[in-house]
């Protein structure tokens, strides 16, 4: 038996495993108590990390649909089908571009993004999570720079944490677990959201926030803060008006106390999922968070700091490797002149400098894609809308491992390694870059993405020879500046990765708040909100649908609710005499939709929840927003 | 009966044993994890480094378990059992995974019997070392399984500076000891009575941070838990299964079909009780359907007087695993505490 270690595929926390090989397929996972995250434990997704790979629906030849159908095809065939289609578009003026993915590695989405810009001459390139962490980064961004400035390890250590509570128990378990070692060190949670959650349960303290409120919270916290005299004297909470309306809410006697600890402790911990919101209310509730830790004094201080807690694996990879429409390897912005001819001179190429479409629209606007290792459909805000646009796609080329819902549309599959058997690197959350390591031979005639990705940029006139993963990383290490040395550093450090550099240069930019009250969008004929939660849908996930261990929750749920569901609160369904599964109309402006309702003990009164992953049952009623005003009838 | 090998000599017993068959030992991995694994040579085998914290029950039970295969033949379908019957030899095996695996092959030889497993821990051969130091976490002596044994084992090793004391417990062991001709002499008085010293001194190491089992076993088996602190600790659950697959009396799995051109593989996967949809039936009931139901429901299992009676044990070897890769903080010895003294956190 064989254990070879290698980084956990599923969320954004980083940990790493054994993954075990007997008879030369994989049979399990051990845990490594050496490992600089995990440490020996992992949650019920890593402990099961071997299955997906083994028992998934792999694509094992290649496949070029002829006459309809996915006809298996030689490599040469397929690609030079993928060629030829690709430059037939771009002859005929048509718009094209790429998705990498959050769950490729940093290899395949750097050679993606060299692939739209050096050889497809396009900036039309992004991938399908970015919609949704966007504005969080964004937020974040505007107060502390892209530089990491939490650890996942300094968590444990914390004397209080403040949590943006979306599920962390299921979103991010080894993050939930730090949490729940720091309370048993006697730290103090605080929590801010709208049901009554696992860490919510635990927490000291919880401050009720409605979907797209939660920016009302912060600022009252950082008026709190204000009230206690010991923020800095550069600290605006905004204008007069926005003032005077924090200052009727500071008699909240749980916002002064949070406040009181937030300011006393000397390590905090804020931790903020991707939120609700309409238009920019994520954006601004991420810098209003940012910036409540910045006038507590808790962003310069080692072991305190923001975690803005992204989904999958290598949400952080992605955007470093600028598989992002406006952005360059490196996550420098694409106007900046500088970065751009650092590019070039690396490339050998003049590089278009007009910024692309973002992910969604650019499903909906190119001719011609190629997409790797992702499925716009289960992961993308507008599931349907983005299924319905590849449907219609003139040519659609699909690199993936597993046969998704994208895949079957695919007039090229070409099938790569999954996790488990490439070379290559992810990075974390908290900016830690680990090293895949391949512990069997992909299926058939699957290649490792990055091999077909090079394949692909020679074949559009993009330089790209590369004898190994490790060749790619090294020129990565040239393109984005925060990634100078890793290959090496990686190749000596081996299991404990290379963490980011936490460079101290931030900026503290506090500028006018001015929220939105969600209140308002409220009215007597639509009393009720309707809101999508953001949390990420891992039961659409290959890596979980395909394991038969992770996908029974799943899978079982979506047999139970083949119509999807709502929750809503007990007093709600009481007073509207709605009984569990029976359905409802919501109407909003734009529109209505009918729905069942799952009735819930722990849900606050006057919110109606729909999962990710039902998000589409009720577009009618949400249309292209998060949240939505709306009237329930029972239907 | 009991023989003394002198330590350099062990090599040469080893190569002997690496002939017959597969040797699996801890052995430190270049991460630095001490792992059990298949080991090449006797110079691998190190005496010395700690319980690896993936345990040896991949020997008898791995995680992924072929069982059968199922072939389609014209309009029917022909099914023929997988055999593994590899003769393995487990080297340095601690007293708790000793116990680990006499648990669970008692619990696969209760009617109707388990072929599948029987046909590997037949095969299996344990020559286990005993502690003297007791692990960090361990609490084996609360369990009757270590620091040292007196069962259960095929050969015990105990070191005695220059030799190892062999004990033989079966035949099996004895068959093993018989490979290593010459090499061993038989143990004297002196030699018995240094290694019930050591024993002695061993238990002595234990303080009084161990595991309390009498009393929560008679709250556990007579009900007297209240359901409010199964509700608290189900709180401090993280739902990661990960207590279930390193713990070494855990036997729990589901089945799952690896189908390749017209022939399926039945495989029994490791399953962890502590996954909501592990007790979900066909018709969408689920009678464990709350985390804290699931939990009373791992915790009655491993301590209540019901399976003690059967098994003769609690459920647990004492080897402290759980309590490392509890994602969460609700492990064997801080649940039996919890449940001991009436409450959790304050």
């Amino acid at each position: 038996m064989l254990a070879v270690p290698t980084a956990c595929p599923f969320c954004s926390c980083g940990c790493g495993f054994h993954l075990l090989v007997r008879e030369g397929q994989l049979s399990g996972v051990a845990p490594s108590q050496t490992h600089p995250v995990s440490g020996g434990q992992l949650c019920a997704r890593g402990w099961s990390a071997h299955e997906a790979a083994v028992w998934g629906d792999r694509l094992r030849q290649p496949l070029v649909r002829r006459n309809g159908e996915q006809e298996p095809a030689s490599w040469d065939e397929a690609l030079d089908y993928v060629v030829a289609r690709l430059k037939e578009l771009l002859a005929a003026g048509k718009p094209v571009g790429v998705l990498g993915s959050a769950r490729a590695t940093n290899e395949e989405n750097y050679l993606a993004g060299k692939l739209a810009r050096s050889g497809l001459g396009t900036n039309n390139v992004g991938f399908s999570y970015y919609p949704v962490c966007a504005p969080l980064l964004a937020g974040v961004e505007e107060v502390c720079g892209t530089e990491p400035t939490l650890r996942l390890n300094d968590i444990a250590s914390s004397q209080i944490i403040l949590l943006i509570e979306g599920n962390l128990a299921e979103t991010h378990p080894r993050a939930a677990g730090s949490v729940l070692k720091a309370l048993e060190n006697g730290a103090r949670l605080i929590t801010i959201g709208c049901r009554e959650t696992q860490m919510v349960r635990v927490a000291s303290l919880h401050l009720q926030a409605a979907p797209g409120n939660e920016c009302e919270v912060i600022n009252e916290l950082s008026a709190g803060v204000a009230d206690l005299g010991q923020s800095r004297p550069s600290v605006s909470i905004g204008n007069d008006a926005g003032l005077q309306d924090l200052e009727q809410h500071v008699g909240s006697l749980a916002n002064l106390q949070a406040a009181e600890w937030i300011t006393h402790a000397e390590r905090a911990a804020f931790l903020i999922p991707p939120i609700w919101g309409q238009g920019d209310h994520p954006r601004k509730a991420a810098a209003a968070f940012a910036r409540l830790a910045a006038i507590t004094g808790h962003l310069n201080r080692p072991g305190s700091g923001v975690l803005p807690l992204l989904a999958r694996s290598n949400a952080r990879g992605a955007c470093e490797m600028a598989v992002v429409h406006d952005r360059l390897p490196g996550y420098d912005r694409l106007e900046d002149a500088g970065s751009r001819q650092r590019l070039e001179n690396l490339w050998g190429k003049k590089l278009p400098s007009a910024p692309g479409w973002d992910a969604e629209t650019l499903v909906q606007s190119v001719s011609g894609l190629v997409i790797v290792a992702d499925d716009p459909s289960s992961v993308m805000p507008m599931g349907q809308k983005a299924m319905a646009a590849l449907g219609k796609m003139e040519f659609l080329a699909v690199l993936d491992a597993f046969a998704t819902p994208t895949a079957s549309m695919a007039h090229a599959l070409l099938p790569i390694s999954s996790f488990a058997e490439t070379e290559g690197t992810f990075t974390s959350m908290e900016g830690r870059i680990q090293r895949l390591r391949p512990a069997t031979n992909p299926p058939g005639d699957a290649r490792p993405g990055w091999q077909v990705l090079a394949e692909l940029c020679v074949r559009f006139g993009a330089t790209a020879s590369y004898h190994s993963a490790s060749d790619v990383l090294r020129e990565v290490s040239q393109a984005a500046p925060q990634y100078a040395g890793v290959a090496q550093r990686l190749a000596a450090d081996g299991w404990s990765g290379v963490l980011l550099e936490d460079s101290g240069k931030r900026k503290l930019q506090v500028s006018s708040a001015g929220s939105i009250a969600v209140e308002t969008l409220k009215s007597a004929d639509r009393p009720f909100l309707l809101a999508r939660d953001p949390a990420f849908d891992w039961g659409s996930d290959p890596l979980v649908s395909f394991s038969p261990t992770l996908s029974r929750d799943f899978r079982s749920q979506h047999k139970a609710f083949p119509e999807g569901f709502v929750e809503m609160s007990r007093d709600d369904a009481n007073a509207l005499q709605i009984r569990g599964m029976r359905k409802v109309k919501l109407t909003s402006t734009h529109g209505e939709a009918r729905v069942p309702v799952l009735v819930r003990a722990d849900l606050e009164p006057g919110l109606l929840i729909v999962p990710y992953a039902f998000r589409d049952h009720v577009s009618g009623a949400l249309g292209n927003d998060s949240i939505a005003a709306v009237a329930v009838e029972r239907a | 009966m009991a023989f003394i090998i002198e330590k350099k000599a062990v090599s040469g017993w080893l190569e002997s044993l690496l002939r017959l068959g597969e040797v699996i030992a801890p052995t430190r991995s270049p991460t630095g994890d001490v792992l059990f694994s298949t080991i090449c040579s006797a110079g691998d085998v190190m005496w010395d480094l700690p319980n690896p914290l993936h345990p040896p029950k991949e020997a008898v039970l791995p995680q992924t378990d072929p069982i059968v295969q199922i072939k389609r033949n014209g309009s029917h379908h022909e099914v023929e059992a997988i055999h593994d019957d590899h003769r393995r030899f487990l080297v340095n095996a601690r007293s708790c995974d000793v116990k680990g695996i006499a648990f669970l092959t008692r619990m696969h030889e209760m009617e109707p019997a388990d072929a599948s497993y029987l046909e590997r821990s037949k095969n299996l051969t344990i020559i286990s070392q005993t502690c003297p130091t007791p692990c960090p976490l361990g609490f084996c002596v609360c369990t009757d399984s270590g620091p040292f044994l007196s069962d259960s084992y095929d050969a015990q090793l105990t070191d005695l500076g220059e030799n190892f004391l062999v004990e033989v417990g079966s035949a099996k062991g004895e068959a093993a000891v018989a490979e290593g001709q010459g090499l061993f002499r038989k143990a004297s008085d002196d030699d018995l009575l240094q290694r019930r010293m050591l024993e002695e001194k061993a238990k002595q190491h234990f303080g009084e941070q161990t595991c309390h089992f009498a009393s929560a076993m008679r709250r556990i088996s007579t009900g007297r838990v209240h359901e409010t602190l199964w509700e608290k600790m189900a709180d401090w659950c993280l739902e990661c299964g990960g207590c279930n697959i390193v713990c070494p009396t855990c036997y729990c799995f589901s089945v799952k079909d690896l189908g390749c051109d017209g022939t399926w593989i039945r495989c029994r996967l490791r399953d962890s009780c502590q996954y909501a949809a592990f007790t979900l039936e066909a018709s969408g009931h689920n009678p464990r359907a709350q985390r804290k139901d699931r939990m009373k429901r791992r915790f009655f299992h491993k301590v209540s007087a019901q399976y003690y009676t059967r098994d003769g044990t609690v459920g647990c070897v004492g080897c402290g695993r759980c309590v490392q890769v509890c994602l969460g903080t609700t492990h064997m010895p801080a649940v039996v505490a919890a449940i001991r003294k009436g409450n959790w956190y304050e």
